[in-house]
């Protein structure tokens, strides 16, 4: 089974080749170009390259967030897009869940840190079990301030593995708290590569076996419906006196 | 962008069949649209869905939520526009799609999904300019319209006077310098606690007032000038409301309206006469949102009756953000063999030069 997969959730542009779980080529941009100038060419060249045909694709897989919010919605428009004229089943993966197989074998938990703006990270905690095809999920995806998360793992006391694109900042913050016992991989392992995608698209697909309608994941409500919200309680409370 | 974008005009000569079909696509502020048009002159169908209820309740349009509700509409509306057309994407000639100007989250979605739309149906993509689209949604009703023409755009961003010797060969005549007319009349609308959006607002309590009530200044800057500023008037118009609170009186809000309402078509009017004057055109494009003043319209073609000068204006539906108008202005371009290249990004800040 061919498909291909599609990663905008960060400023790296990964798309990907695969067949049956299995990674045929792989596009990896970190630079100053938009998602928008680069998916598509970056396409192309890849199937040119691996002399596969649009036609022969029997899927599409997308990674759908948490992540940037306009990141996400390229990744999500340019799959359905696809998806849409071929007729093909799309499958969606989370991001926090793909980086998790950047730290596939590994017996430290794995937490992936992703940039959330506002002091904040987008995280998730997972472990490898030797033997297991699926890293567990131990603390499910969210939207965490810094340091409240660094004291949480610290609290732990295991030794964790960091991934994902927040790290380059991080590493000073992290190993303050953590010391020895964080352990920080390097850049071409720790971004978001077209390789965890394939991987954790094709295990959806195996679990599910059927396509879905792709909504984006973004964890945050965006800021007006937080300020509306806010604006809402305080009248409501107001009324109640 | 390197040598591995090959360009989007692929299989073109391919086509069997000599119809042109074109898929437009429009996300660029609030109404995710989409309309299937057929040799430029058969709409075979036109969905647009709008997010005015989920804007109301912040007062204007979130540019964040925006992107969201385009996110999730964009697919389902384009496969409903296909489904009423009794259309594949096999059948299209080509993707038309919004890039600038509008709000860059918002345009992103339409243009990446147009693009990969168009790479899989191994269709050429074409990149339209709204305000370009706005003018072209004249030529969906009126196939008869004749070059050279001059047009006149005005909406809450935009006041331009834009000759045109032939399709996209065009030439700005006249600009605004600060506020566009539509904004002024926003403004001013807000100041008399109308609500918004302001234009229409305006339009309708003005027909209780009187026009000739207040006299506000009509800035007509440099005798030849083809450029406007409302910015002036607009002050002209808070002004008068301020020294008048300060002096204890009330005055009437029908009253104001209409003389504001007066004094921008005014302007509007003298300067686009100055400019067929100047161009000797025989027909005249009303486009945008403002398009839509029933006293803009009337005034112009009292004016222009007179001068034997044909004034043309888009039904409402093709007034307000549409993918009809980005398909009429496909179409053009197709014609014209004006596509885009795959790596077509959004231009938030666009403008017609
Ligand atoms: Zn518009």
């Amino acid at each position: 089974m061919k498909y291909l997969t599609i990663d905008t959730t960060t400023k790296v542009t990964a798309v990907a080749l695969a067949e049956d779980g299995r990674l045929v080529g792989e596009g990896f941009l970190h630079t100053s170009r938009t998602h928008s100038e680069r998916i598509i060419p970056m396409l192309d060249q890849l199937l040119t390259a691996a002399d596969w045909s649009l036609q022969e694709l029997d899927m599409i897989g997308v990674v759908r967030g948490p992540g940037s919010f306009t990141g996400i919605r390229i990744g999500i428009a340019t799959a359905q897009g696809l998806a849409q004229v071929l007729k093909l089943p799309l499958i969606a993966v989370v991001s926090l869940d793909t980086l998790a197989w950047a730290g596939l074998g590994r017996t430290e938990d794995i937490v992936p840190l992703l940039d959330a703006r506002k002091n904040e990270w987008y995280t998730a905690r997972y472990r490898w079990t030797r033997g297991e095809e699926k890293a567990e999920c131990l603390t499910p995806p969210q939207a965490l301030p810094k340091d409240q998360w660094l004291e949480q793992l610290r609290v732990l006391d295991r030794p964790i593995c960091f991934v994902g694109d927040a790290i380059a900042k991080a590493k000073v913050q992290i190993e303050e708290v953590l010391g020895e016992r964080a352990l920080i991989l390097p850049d071409y392992i720790n971004l978001p590569r077209g390789a965890y995608a394939v991987q954790a698209v094709w295990q959806r697909w195996q679990e599910t076996g059927v396509g879905e309608r792709v909504e984006p994941y973004y964890i945050r409500f965006s800021e007006a419906e937080v300020n509306w919200a806010k604006k809402e309680e305080a009248r409501r409370s107001e009324g109640h006196e | 962008m390197g040598g591995i974008a090959k360009g989007s005009e692929c299989d073109v000569m391919e086509k069997s069949n000599h119809e042109v079909i074109i898929l437009g696509v429009e996300t660029s502020c609030d109404e995710t649209s989409a309309a299937v048009l057929v040799n430029g002159t058969e709409l075979r169908s036109h969905v647009i869905s709008s997010q005015i209820m989920t804007h109301q309740k912040y007062g204007g349009v979130v540019p964040e939520i925006a992107s969201r509700e385009h996110s999730l509409h964009l697919q389902p509306v384009v496969q409903q526009a296909l489904d009423e057309a009794m259309m594949t994407f096999k059948d299209l000639s080509a993707i038309a799609v919004t890039y600038g100007p509008g709000l860059v989250g918002s345009l992103l979605v339409g243009v990446s999904g147009a693009k990969a739309m168009a790479y899989a149906a191994g269709v050429p993509l074409i990149g339209i300019n709204h305000l370009e689209a706005h003018i072209y949604a004249n030529f969906l009703p009126h196939q008869d319209i004749e070059f050279p023409l001059l047009a006149l755009l005005v909406s809450g961003g935009h006041t331009h006077l834009i000759f045109f010797e032939a399709h996209g060969q065009y030439k700005i005549l006249g600009r605004t310098r600060d506020d566009a007319a539509g904004e002024a009349l926003d403004k001013v609308a807000r100041t008399l606690g109308l609500g918004y959006p302001g234009g229409p607002q305006i339009q309708r309590i003005a027909q209780e007032g009187d026009a000739q009530a207040f006299k506000f200044p009509r800035a007509m800057l440099e005798p030849d000038s083809l450029d406007f500023s409302f910015s002036g008037m607009k002050s002209a118009v808070l002004n008068t409301l301020n020294s008048a609170r300060m002096r204890g009186e009330t005055l009437s809000v029908p009253d104001i309206a209409a003389s504001f309402q007066q004094a921008v078509v005014d302007v509007l009017v003298r300067k686009t006469m100055l400019a067929i004057k100047r161009t000797r055109v025989k027909t005249l494009l009303l486009a945008g949102g403002v398009a839509a003043n029933s006293l803009l319209r009337q005034t112009l073609s009292e004016t222009l009756g007179k001068q034997s000068v044909r004034l043309v204006y888009p039904p409402p539906i093709l007034c307000t953000d549409n993918g009809a108008m980005i398909a009429t202005a496909g179409y053009y371009h197709y014609l014209a063999g004006d596509f885009a290249p795959w790596t077509l990004n959004a231009v938030p800040g666009l403008n017609l030069t």
